[in-house]
């Protein structure tokens, strides 16, 4: 833990959970000397060290998106970075000079800050994530997220909070008094990529299942079908995962699913060639898309984008279905419609925040 | 011995054959060319002496001088006049700095030669200082990942790979991307790009695609580029080395991308059914990752622009959608 961390709540019950454990403080230095001496990149992102810091940054951010293509005004709560998770496909991996399961432990004393800034903007309903940076869940037994901040949130009537998670780390949600405004999502993939290429997280049917009891337990529920990759059998794969869905989930009580392929910065793919050998997932026809990410060619896309949309909509047909990072043209020609612009897709999941919480 | 007073020395004879040219731990000369050296010290002798080392038993290395010492003994002379210090008057990390001081006043160090700079100072100066000093010294970006990339190709790149960058055939970044793939993968590419000249560009697109080729056919490189199409092309006798380095490309960028390269060749298809002449040209974005199209006409004054709108109009322009979709 950086030096000076001790003094928060969240410090002392995160060192009493991990009583056994070996404990150092250390000044922050900032990027760790990354093994480059040894040449050897972190493969492990020290995916085994929690490290707790004060992060000195605002916890509340408008997620960055793109003018080049329509996203959805989402808030990213900055609870914490890197996963204890290993998808092939992370994002995170491109920040291996910031190793260790960094905690932001001063969390739970800046919330008053946040909540500051949701209640300065009535008007504006804030659809809040703590799922960008780290798996909203995977850390939550340990970390308690769930008993620090879902109150603030479930009390005002102009924001919600989305845990988005691969895991079935429930049981501190479950127990918690709160429902109102708090949506558990899970990302989903094709049991093919989930098995492959979805590294610690828990089996489809395992997420499923805890969704259901999620759902009996009052919550509203989201997935996440991110990222949508093109693989042999694609489609009967995908599909798969989709009976699951209907095994499972009560459809009308899911807020919003998100589609979105998969897409990357160029820097991403020599990283997950050296920590991921075997994995397909850089195997599709990707080319440069207008914000410097690659992404499958467009027709891929639409494609991929079209079946999920009509399956989905077979299984339900409202489902707060929505395409993240995509052109009007994709949206219109896989699924029917499109937002024209950023306003639009957020006014479209604001009015269902409307409709799932008044 | 102080090393401020290093050239207070006075120059002795040195039998050659006493001195080790291995490249030991100071040097940092690397696919250089012995023969501008070799015709100078034929005409004027040898201006400066080297500066050698002596241990305590008795073996002389090299800390100043390396090519001198190279190029003499090609010239198979018996000795030269060499200042020498005694292994304890100076610390193998001032012979380093002395030799790098010593090279970058004269000359510009290859990518190759900066590499090896970096290894040899890694055991003895902190991380942070070669990064923020010496880094900028070399003329090279100040941050931890070009450091690491250097040290990868000091470290693990075969002679024959360090030979292609020091020598400018071989981009540093293409080598860079070179780290990630087994030595044989990588001879079997480094020949192709030394057969047919590849520039910059066709040299990081060669790697790419056969790197990706290679994952998604299952098959190793070697394999792959031994393939009865590429040896075609490597042979044919109609092409000199540009075209044959085009078609290359074009060959694992259609194996590569089969979607992509199919919409071209239809959107081209598409436009050559249309009578445009010379000075009208239709073209689709990079990728066609853009909903539009670019419509291009050169024209003298309004009436040629209007009898060029007039020609264009008068063809079937309504045939022209994105070439992946079908026929209306
Ligand atoms: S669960 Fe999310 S944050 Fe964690 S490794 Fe997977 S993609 Fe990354």
């Amino acid at each position: 833990m950086d030096e000076g961390v001790q003094k928060y709540k969240s410090t002392k019950s995160i060192l009493l959970q991990l009583k056994d454990i070996p404990v150092r403080a250390e000044k922050d230095d900032g990027p760790e000397e990354v093994a480059c001496v040894s040449n050897e990149l972190k493969r492990d992102m020290g995916k085994d060290t929690m490290h707790l810091v004060s992060y000195q940054g605002e916890f509340l951010k408008p997620c960055p998106g793109t003018k080049e293509y329509i996203c959805c005004g989402y808030q990213i709560l900055n609870v914490g970075t890197n996963c204890p998770l290993d998808c092939s496909y992370c994002i995170l991996q491109t920040y291996f000079n910031r190793p260790n399961l960094r905690v932001h432990v001063n969390l739970e004393e800046q919330l008053g800050q946040v909540f500051q800034t949701i209640d300065s903007d009535p008007d504006k309903i804030f659809r809040v994530g703590t799922g960008e940076f780290t798996d909203s869940l995977a850390l939550d037994p340990i970390i308690r997220w769930s008993e620090t901040i879902l109150r603030g949130f479930s009390e005002r009537k102009n924001t919600v909070l989305e845990l988005k998670t691969k895991t079935a780390n429930t049981a501190g949600l479950l127990g918690s008094k709160y429902r109102d405004r708090i949506i558990v999502s899970w990302s989903l993939n094709s049991p093919f990529i989930s098995c492959r290429e979805e590294h610690g997280a828990v089996s489809l049917t395992r997420r499923l299942e805890c969704a259901r009891e999620c759902q009996s337990e009052g919550f509203t529920i989201g997935f996440h079908f991110d990222p949508i990759i093109q693989h042999s059998n694609w489609m009967d794969e995908y599909r798969k995962t989709v009976d699951l869905m209907d095994k499972y989930i009560e459809p009308e009580g899911i807020i919003w699913m998100s589609l979105g392929s998969f897409r990357f910065m160029p820097a991403l793919k020599p990283i997950i060639r050296r920590r991921h050998p075997e994995t397909s997932i850089l195997d599709g026809e990707f080319v440069l898309g207008l914000d410097g990410k690659m992404r499958y060619f467009k027709p891929i896309r639409m494609e991929l984008y079209a079946f999920l949309n009509e399956l989905l909509h077979q299984w339900h047909p409202d489902l707060g279905l929505y395409l993240c990072m995509e052109s009007n043209e994709v949206w219109q020609e896989s699924m029917g419609w499109r937002p024209e612009t950023s306003e639009g897709l957020g006014n479209y999941l604001d009015e269902r925040v409307r409709n799932f919480f008044g | 011995m102080d090393i401020d007073n290093i050239s207070e020395l006075i120059p002795q004879p040195v039998p050659l054959r006493d001195i080790d040219d291995s490249p030991g731990p100071c040097c940092m000369s690397f696919g250089f060319d012995l023969n501008p050296l070799i015709q100078s010290i034929e005409k004027v002798g040898l201006i400066n002496p080297p500066l050698l080392k002596r241990d305590n038993q008795g073996s002389i290395t090299i800390i100043i001088g390396y090519r001198r010492i190279k190029a003499l003994k090609s010239l198979k002379a018996d000795g030269a006049g060499c200042r020498i210090l005694s292994g304890d008057d100076i610390l193998p990390v001032e012979c380093l700095l002395l030799n790098l001081y010593d090279n970058l006043a004269v000359r510009k160090l290859n990518d190759v030669e900066k590499g090896m700079v970096l290894a040899r100072l890694i055991p003895w100066i902190k991380t942070l200082e070669i990064v923020e000093h010496y880094m900028p010294f070399l003329g090279l970006p100040s941050n931890r990942a070009t450091l690491s990339s250097y040290l990868k190709i000091e470290e693990e790149m075969e002679v024959r790979v360090r030979e292609s960058i020091a020598c400018g055939q071989l981009s540093l970044r293409n080598a860079i991307m070179l780290l990630d793939i087994d030595s044989i993968s990588r001879s079997s590419i480094i020949d192709l790009i030394s057969n047919l000249k590849l520039t910059v560009n066709q040299q990081r697109q060669l790697i790419e695609y056969t790197v990706d080729l290679s994952h998604i056919q299952g098959r190793p490189i070697p394999d792959f580029l031994d393939d009865q199409s590429i040896k075609e092309i490597n042979s044919d006798t109609r092409m000199n080395n540009p075209q044959k380095g085009r078609a290359l490309i074009r060959y694992l960028r259609m194996k590569r991308y089969p979607s992509v390269s199919k919409a071209e060749r239809k959107f081209k298809k598409m436009i050559s059914r249309l009578n445009l002449g010379k000075t009208v040209k239709i073209d689709h974005s990079p990728s066609f990752e853009s909903p539009y199209y670019r419509l291009e006409v050169l024209f003298k004054d309004g009436q040629s622009l209007r009898e060029k709108l007039e020609n264009f109009m008068r063809e079937d322009i309504d045939s022209l959608r994105d070439p992946w979709k079908k026929k209306k």
